[in-house]
């Protein structure tokens, strides 16, 4: 079995490895006790997404919008709770951000998994979250 | 499954306070010892499987010793009998039966190490799921917590501007209004190549009318060669005709 990733060797991977393509993203790692890798999608209109490893999982998120943006929540939780099912490959979620519910759409993949697995996820996430976004317009102010 | 229980009290816990911690830091913690525990559990029980496992073999090996006694004695006993030694045949015949006695105790025996054995591997293979799914669930929690924190910390940023932290709306507007530039771009570059196209049609016209001049074709070429150049315009008034026959000869 292959090592697990941690957050700082699979920012490094990704920034060394030159068979993974990277066009459209940037990472930049952001240290401290629990490190994250900060990711601006130049291609999805700069969408700011966040990754971390933690034991086994990658964690990779997305902010689709926050409740303040939302006309009805629950007519639009109910929306949520209806797309996740049919939304490959990422989850829809509700997290209490500095104070603020942000609703983010979000990725788990094992911390074992091989590098273009991790950049196809990013992708993924990316397309899936502008794609919500686009699908929930009616629910946003 | 207890572990989702666990996880849901530990957000509730948080919900009380405001701020960016989501998850107690010492309910974390908490969590974290309790997976130590069932791995310390674990480890024990494994260490008690080793034993048992031990005995029982010690056991069989012994049956396996009784069992070898057995058709040895029972050998004699035919043999004593074929030579009519029937007070030899009685003497092995008692210690044959102290022998078969003992083969059925060390078989209920090894029957009730395996019982205990069945039992034990389930049980480790029940708590090596637990604590999997339980570490997993540890696992995510501090990814998105690490991720959580990071956002509020972005918001946090975005807090003293008086913008609001950036989602998915803001870069979908982005997109949008890329796109708007990206088509008026275009737009423009077409109207450049329509106008291009234009002045490469008027060109083309002037070139037919031989105002001004056009590109070589064959049959341009070839008009050179047959009509004779006017002699007050030549260099040297040579003929073109009698030039190529010229050129022809010397090759």
């Amino acid at each position: 079995m292959n090592t697990p990733w941690t957050t700082e060797s699979l920012h490094e991977a990704l920034h060394s490895d030159k068979t993974v393509d990277l066009e459209g993203i940037e990472l930049s790692l952001i240290g401290g006790v629990d490190a994250i890798i900060h990711i601006t999608m130049h291609e999805h209109g700069d969408l700011a997404m966040h990754m971390a490893v933690s034991g086994e999982q990658i964690f990779v998120s997305s902010p689709l919008c926050l409740a303040s943006q939302v006309k009805d929540r629950n007519a639009f939780n109910e929306a949520c709770l209806r797309l996740n099912p049919v939304n490959p490959l990422s989850n829809l979620g509700l997290q209490d951000v500095g104070g603020e519910d942000l609703y983010i759409v979000f990725g788990e993949l094992s911390s074992r998994s091989p590098l273009n697995a991790v950049v196809e996820e990013i992708h993924a996430l990316a397309d899936n979250t502008i794609q919500a976004a686009e699908a929930f317009a009616d629910h946003l102010k | 499954m207890a572990i989702w229980t666990k996880i849901i009290t530990l957000f509730r816990g948080a919900a009380h306070e405001a701020g960016t911690a989501v998850v107690d830091a010492n309910a974390m913690r908490i969590l974290d010892q309790e997976v130590r525990d069932a791995q310390n559990a674990l480890l024990r029980s494994r260490d008690d499987l080793a034993k048992i496992m031990a005995q029982r073999k010690i056991a069989n090996d012994k049956l396996n010793d009784k069992k070898a006694k057995q058709v040895e004695y029972s050998n004699y006993i035919r043999e004593a009998l074929a030579r009519d030694n029937r007070g030899l045949a009685q003497e092995v015949a008692t210690k044959l039966a102290t022998i078969e006695a003992d083969i059925a105790t060390e078989a209920k025996i090894i029957g009730e190490y395996d019982n205990s054995i069945s039992k034990l591997q389930a049980s480790s293979r029940q708590a090596e799921t637990v604590i999997t799914r339980l570490k997993q669930q540890i696992d995510t929690v501090k990814a998105t917590e690490s991720v959580q924190r990071a956002q509020a910390a972005l918001a946090a940023q975005h807090a003293g501007t008086g913008a609001k932290l950036g989602t998915a709306l803001d870069s979908l507007e982005r997109i949008k209004q890329r796109q708007t530039e990206r088509a008026a771009q275009l737009e423009v570059a077409d109207e450049m190549a329509k106008a291009t196209g234009e002045d490469t049609d008027l060109q083309r016209r002037l070139a037919q009318a031989g105002i001004v001049p056009g590109e070589s074709s064959a049959e341009s070429i070839l008009a050179r060669f047959e009509t004779p150049a006017p002699k007050a315009l030549g260099h040297d008034g040579v003929p073109q005709l009698d030039h190529i026959a010229a050129a022809s000869k010397t090759s």
